[in-house]
């Protein structure tokens, strides 16, 4: 099992994924675009950049639409973002060697790591269990929720609660991954590291990766073409 | 009857799998919205009644569960148990219903993180019903006249001249024997006046306030209206029905050409104004023009601006404030010229909050204002933040240039017994602005 999780489904989950990205950006690409401007909609060239800017990382639309559910999820996606540079870590060994080389001995990098990556870990929980609350008990919500918007909470959720797991529960060797994934990405025989948490943690992962071309999570490349659209002058 | 709602499902179903190769935004809003619920929250239809049915994703999803059924891996591989209903021939009834209590305001595209604009989605259920003939009577009705007489009234060119003499001799009786023209079928004019057929008859003042700046600026003989041509409104656009869409509009487009204008001056009417300008001039459905388009509000605010026009504010002391019709305010970007008329013809201009491109709508768009099989809905659900956001200008007067949200506001006013006098912006113009000295010595009407 754990083979399969983690020699063999790798692949297949990249394979997945990039297949349904690209599709959907190719479809996205070719289909015919009417113009249909809302206004006020910024001048095309730089302004139009800007406003796209604002909405892709301060979400303004949304700030200005219901503040409440801003404040939960842009720091949900602000933490993902850092949490996602954060990987970096745990899949190369560049990260560290180009810190130690600006002068961070390992230990200081291994605090500055525990102190973002932990906050971030525990923050971006707590976020998640806020907007699940939120689709559970706020009644315009619910109403509309559909089994896919609980199932990607979930999967995110699993995911979370098993990378923290990692970090606050038993002690992970990033040594071991960062080997595991350079034996990956080269086709070389590779030792999955040998740890129940980072088994289910990877699992959950990529199952959740291979869903977000063919979900709602979709959004996330969708963004810079239906707000494109829609501002255009 | 069995057969018939075969081919109603097939229609349906047909139909929105054809989603699959676009347009764009239709496709997009069918794959990314995140169901963040932010919708609900800026939808002047749940506002007034937040329950399910009225939820902007749960009306979407009429067409999105149905989609995602046909179209994506768990939809087709898991059934029922995707959670994506399929479509029963009873459900038609629920599209029917729903998709006409959509006012397509396009304000939840407004606030929407990936702007989605469900207005889109709605128009496309509409379209659906359309082809299946199963269009509210009511709205079959004005397209069917519209499309036979040119206008939504239905009125006969005889009318229209008859109702353009009482104007002219209305202004002339207001300013005391100065005659002020309202040219018709003049070929060779430089401007084409395009008004909602209910600038004529309805609420006429709008129009003597455009006679009276082209008399002031002396341009007179520039101008002419058409006895076959003088009502912009479409309701193509409302029905979804693009075909008519375009016959509607082509009727004006070669009277354009016929009397060989340079320009076409669209009147106070947002969704008018809104095809002529953003959709057909823009999708070039005609090919290159020989005339502009452009909005007598940013025409006349041109001349004030330039200084030629003049006004006697203390005509209207009373506070007047302005409702945004959606199609001016988020569609097409009218916004300063409408307060730039009213500021320089009254005493006391308020703003609504908020306003501009993020006003609330008037409970009435998408055509539903004509539409009096709902005036239920359209007073105790759909009107009800504009009452809330009228009431707290303290205004006595409501100016919009809207036909729809004339009619709308009108009636919500009458139903809420709010006792504020309602109308168009040259209304207050034509009531204020100074023609050899003075201004309008006003009747009421």
């Amino acid at each position: 099992m754990s083979f399969f999780i983690g020699a063999i489904l790798p692949y297949i989950t990249l394979v997945v994924f990039m297949i349904g990205i690209i599709y959907h950006f190719y479809v996205w690409k070719k289909l015919p675009k009417p113009k249909m401007t809302l206004t006020p909609a910024p001048k095309p060239g730089i302004p139009r950049y800007v406003e796209l800017m604002k909405e892709t990382f301060f979400f303004r639309s949304l700030f200005k639409g219901d503040k409440n559910l801003w404040i939960f999820s842009w720091v949900f996606h602000a933490m993902l973002a850092l949490i996602f540079i954060g990987h970096l870590r745990v899949i190369m060994w560049l990260p560290d060697n180009m810190l130690a080389s600006m002068g961070m001995t390992e230990e200081s990098i291994n605090t500055m790591s525990q102190l973002s990556g932990g906050i971030a870990g525990i923050i971006i929980l707590l976020m998640v269990l806020v907007l699940f609350g939120r689709r559970l008990f706020t009644g315009r919500v619910r109403e509309i929720s559909l089994r896919g918007d609980y199932l990607a909470l979930v999967l995110i959720l699993i995911v979370l609660v098993t990378g923290d797991a990692m970090r606050f529960v038993s002690h992970f060797d990033l040594s071991l991954t960062r080997d595991y994934f350079l034996g990956l990405v080269t086709f070389s025989a590779v030792t999955i590291p040998d740890n129940s948490w980072f088994i289910a943690h990877f699992l959950f992962a990529q199952v959740l990766i291979m869903y977000m071309p063919f979900s709602k999570l979709l959004h996330f490349g969708g963004i810079f073409f239906t707000e494109a659209l829609i501002h255009e002058h | 009857m069995a057969e018939e709602n075969k081919n109603i499902k097939e229609t349906v179903v047909n139909s929105v799998n054809a989603i699959k190769d676009g347009p764009l935004p239709l496709r997009m809003y069918m794959e990314i919205c995140a169901r963040c619920g932010t919708c609900s929250t800026v939808c002047p239809v749940y506002y007034g009644s937040p329950e399910k049915a009225m939820n902007p994703v749960e009306r979407s999803d009429l067409i999105r569960s149905l989609y995602k059924r046909y179209n994506t891996v768990s939809g087709k591989a898991l059934g029922d148990l995707s959670g994506f209903d399929d479509f029963k021939e009873e459900d038609i009834e629920r599209w029917i219903k729903d998709f006409y209590e959509c006012t397509g305001c396009r304000r939840c595209a407004t606030y929407c993180p990936f702007g989605i604009d469900n207005s889109v989605i709605t128009r496309k259920g509409r379209a659906i019903v359309d082809k299946l003939g199963l269009t509210p009577d009511t709205m079959k009705k004005v397209v069917e006249i519209s499309l036979k007489t040119g206008n939504t009234d239905g009125a006969s060119a005889e009318a229209f001249k008859g109702a353009i003499a009482f104007l002219e001799e209305e202004m002339e009786e207001e300013h005391h024997g100065i005659k002020i023209k309202i040219p018709v079928d003049v070929e060779g004019a430089d401007y084409f006046y395009v008004p909602p057929s209910g600038d004529v008859l309805v609420n006429p003042e709008a129009t003597m306030g455009v006679a009276k700046v082209f008399h002031v600026l002396g341009m007179e003989d520039k101008w002419t209206m058409s006895s076959k041509c003088f009502d912009g409104a479409n309701y193509g656009l409302f029905t979804g029905n693009d075909a008519d869409m375009k016959q509607d509009n082509q009727l004006y487009v070669e009277e354009a050409k016929k009397l060989g204008v340079k320009t076409i001056l669209m009147g106070e009417c947002g969704h008018a104004y809104r095809i002529m300008k953003m959709i057909m001039e823009k999708a070039k459905w005609w090919g290159d023009l020989p005339f502009n388009i452009i909005n007598c509000m940013e025409w006349t605010t041109e001349h004030i601006h330039a200084g030629k026009l003049k006004f006697d504010k203390s005509k209207n002391p009373q506070p007047v404030t302005y409702h945004d019709p959606c199609n001016f305010g988020r569609s097409c970007d009218i916004v300063e010229e409408p307060r730039e008329i009213l500021k320089a013809s009254c005493q006391d201009f308020r703003e609504m909050t908020p306003n501009r491109g993020e006003n609330w709508c008037c409970g009435g768009g998408g055509g539903l204002s004509a539409m009096d099989d709902i005036i239920d809905f359209r007073m105790k659900i759909s009107g009800t933040k504009k009452v809330e956001q009228i009431k707290d200008t303290g205004a006595q007067y409501v100016a919009t240039a809207c036909s729809n949200c004339k009619r709308q506001l009108t009636q919500l006013i009458e139903h809420h017994k709010l006792g504020i006098e309602l109308g168009g912006v040259h209304d207050m113009l034509s009531r204020a602005i100074i023609i050899n000295g003075t201004a309008a010595d006003r009747v009421e009407y």
